[in-house]
C-alpha cells in the first residue's frame, strides 16, 4: 500500500485532531509537498466529518442563546458590525462606548478593563482612550450617523486630554497615503492633528494635549501623502462640526 | 449508546450544510453587516448547540461554547473564501473543536493540544468541496452507513468525533489492544467512505 493510501485511511482522524503527534506531523509534511490527490481526499474527509456531525440528535437551545451570541460579537442592539474587526479590542470599545452613552453599564466597563489588560498591542492607546471616555468633561460629537456607507463614528473632545476619534467604514488608504486628522478653529485654518491608518475599516486616533473647546469649530479627516501635510490637500471625508 | 436510544433526528438532516446563499451570507459577514450574524445563528446555531451539547453534556457549558464558536467565526471571517467556501462545515468544525477543547481541559488532557485544533479549523480549509458533498442525500447515505456499523465500530467513531480520543486513548479506555482498535476505526471509516462512493456512482 502506498504512503498516500495509508494517509488517506486516516484523513478523517487527522481533520479531527485525534492522531498522535508524530502521525499528524507526517501528514502535515506530506500535504505541504502539494499532493493534489491527498488534498482532494482531505476535502472529502472534512465533508464526511461535517455530515456525520450534522446528524447529531437535535437539542433545542434556549432562546436567550441567540441574544448572548449576538451580544458576544458586539452586534446586539447596535448596528456596529465593523467593531468586530478589532476582535478583543472591539469588546473593549463597545464597553467604552456604553460607558459614555449608558452610564448604567458599569459592570461591562469593568469587564472591558479586564479585557484591556490582555490586549497588549493596543493597550496604551486604549487605556488613554478609556480615561478619555470615562471623564465627565469629555464632550461627544457624532458624525455621519444613520448613513450606511460613508465613514461614521464619534469625536470626543476634552479640555486637557485632547481629541479622540473613533471611526468606521474607513477604507484602507492607497499605497503611500494616510489619514490625517485636522482640528479646525472657528474662522481659522485647519491645524494638523495627527496621522493614522484604518485597521479593518476601523480607526481609533488620539490627539493628546489641551484643547480650547470653545474655539474648535470642527474636526475633519482627509487623505494625505504618507508624510502628512501642513494643510489639507484633499476634500475631507469626515467633517464633524463641534459646538452648539 | 445514545444513537440506539434516540430515534434518528432527521430534523437536523433537513439542514444540508450548503445553503444556496451561503456565499451571499459570507460576503455580508465579511462586510461586518450586523444582521448577517443573526442570520448565521439562525442557520447554524441549533446545529452547533446540538453538537456541542452532545460532546459536553452540560447546558450551561454548551451555551458558553456556542458563544465562543460564533465569536471565533466572526473574528476569523476575513480569511474565509466566500466564493468557494462552505460555512456549515467550518462552523461545525469550530463548534466541535471548542467542545473537545473544553472536554480535554476538564479531563486534564490538555497535552493533546489546543493549538493543533486551532490549526485544523482554519477557514481556508473549508472551501472547494465537491458538489453534492454537503447535500441532504449525502447526509442520509452517511447516516445509513453509520447505522450499519458494528457496535464496536460505532463506539470508536463516537469516541473520536465526540470525545476527541486518539486511538491509543481509545485502546486504554476500552481495554483493547491498539491494533484491534485501529482495525475497528479504519473499518468504520472505510465503510462510510465506500457508501459515499457507491451512493455517488449509483
Amino acid at each position: 500500500m502506498s504512503r498516500c493510501q495509508e494517509f488517506r485511511e486516516e484523513f478523517e482522524l487527522y481533520a479531527l485532531g485525534v492522531l498522535d503527534p508524530p502521525e499528524m506531523a507526517e501528514i502535515d509534511a506530506h500535504l505541504r509537498e502539494g499532493c493534489a490527490e491527498c488534498e482532494a481526499a482531505l476535502k472529502n474527509a472534512l465533508a464526511l466529518n461535517a455530515m456525520l456531525m450534522a446528524t447529531t440528535p437535535e437539542v433545542v437551545p434556549p432562546a436567550r442563546l441567540k441574544r448572548k451570541v449576538l451580544a458576544g460579537v458586539g452586534v446586539h442592539r447596535m448596528s456596529w458590525g465593523w467593531l468586530g474587526a478589532l476582535a478583543a479590542s472591539a469588546m473593549l470599545m463597545i464597553a467604552l462606548w456604553l460607558s459614555v452613552e449608558e452610564r448604567t453599564r458599569a459592570s461591562e466597563l469593568a469587564q472591558a478593563r479586564r479585557t484591556l489588560i490582555t490586549v497588549s498591542a493596543q493597550r496604551d492607546r486604549l487605556l488613554q482612550a478609556m480615561s478619555f471616555l470615562d471623564d465627565p468633561a469629555t464632550q461627544p460629537v457624532s458624525f455621519g450617523k444613520g448613513k450606511p456607507l460613508p465613514p461614521h463614528g464619534n469625536v470626543f473632545l476634552h479640555p486637557q486630554l485632547g481629541v479622540l476619534l473613533i471611526a468606521s467604514n474607513l477604507p484602507p488608504t492607497a499605497q503611500g497615503k494616510i489619514y490625517q486628522m485636522w482640528v479646525i478653529p472657528k474662522g481659522g485654518s485647519p491645524r494638523p492633528a495627527g496621522l493614522f491608518q484604518s485597521e479593518g475599516g476601523t480607526a481609533l486616533h488620539i490627539l493628546s494635549g489641551p484643547v480650547d473647546l470653545a474655539s474648535v469649530g470642527a474636526v475633519a479627516v482627509t487623505v494625505e501623502p504618507e508624510a502628512g501635510s501642513q494643510a489639507p490637500t484633499t476634500t475631507p471625508i469626515i467633517v464633524a462640526p463641534v459646538g452648539p | 449508546m445514545l444513537w440506539k436510544l434516540l430515534p434518528v433526528a432527521y430534523g437536523l438532516l433537513q439542514v444540508a450544510l450548503r445553503f444556496k446563499d451561503d456565499a451571499a451570507l459570507a460576503k455580508r459577514l465579511k462586510a461586518r453587516d450586523s444582521r448577517a450574524m443573526s442570520d448565521l445563528y439562525d442557520r447554524y446555531g441549533r446545529l452547533a448547540y446540538s453538537l456541542i451539547h452532545r460532546v459536553v453534556r452540560d447546558s450551561a457549558a454548551a451555551e458558553d461554547l456556542v458563544q465562543e464558536t460564533f465569536l471565533r467565526v466572526w473574528n476569523r471571517m476575513q480569511s474565509f473564501d466566500e466564493e468557494k467556501g462552505s460555512l456549515g462545515p467550518w462552523v461545525l468544525a469550530v463548534a466541535r473543536n471548542r467542545a473537545i477543547d473544553y472536554l480535554r481541559s476538564t479531563d486534564g488532557r490538555m497535552a493533546v493540544g489546543a493549538l493543533e485544533l486551532d490549526r485544523l479549523e482554519r477557514p481556508a480549509s473549508f472551501s472547494g468541496f465537491d458538489d453534492g458533498a454537503l447535500s441532504l442525500d449525502r447526509a442520509r447515505v452517511i447516516k445509513a452507513a453509520f447505522d450499519k456499523l458494528t457496535p464496536t465500530q460505532k463506539q470508536v467513531i463516537e469516541l473520536a468525533y465526540y470525545e476527541g480520543l486518539s486511538q491509543s486513548e481509545m485502546a486504554e479506555r476500552m481495554q483493547q489492544p491498539l491494533g484491534t482498535v485501529k482495525t475497528w476505526v479504519r473499518g468504520a471509516l472505510k465503510a462510510m467512505r465506500d457508501q459515499i462512493a457507491g451512493g455517488a456512482s449509483a
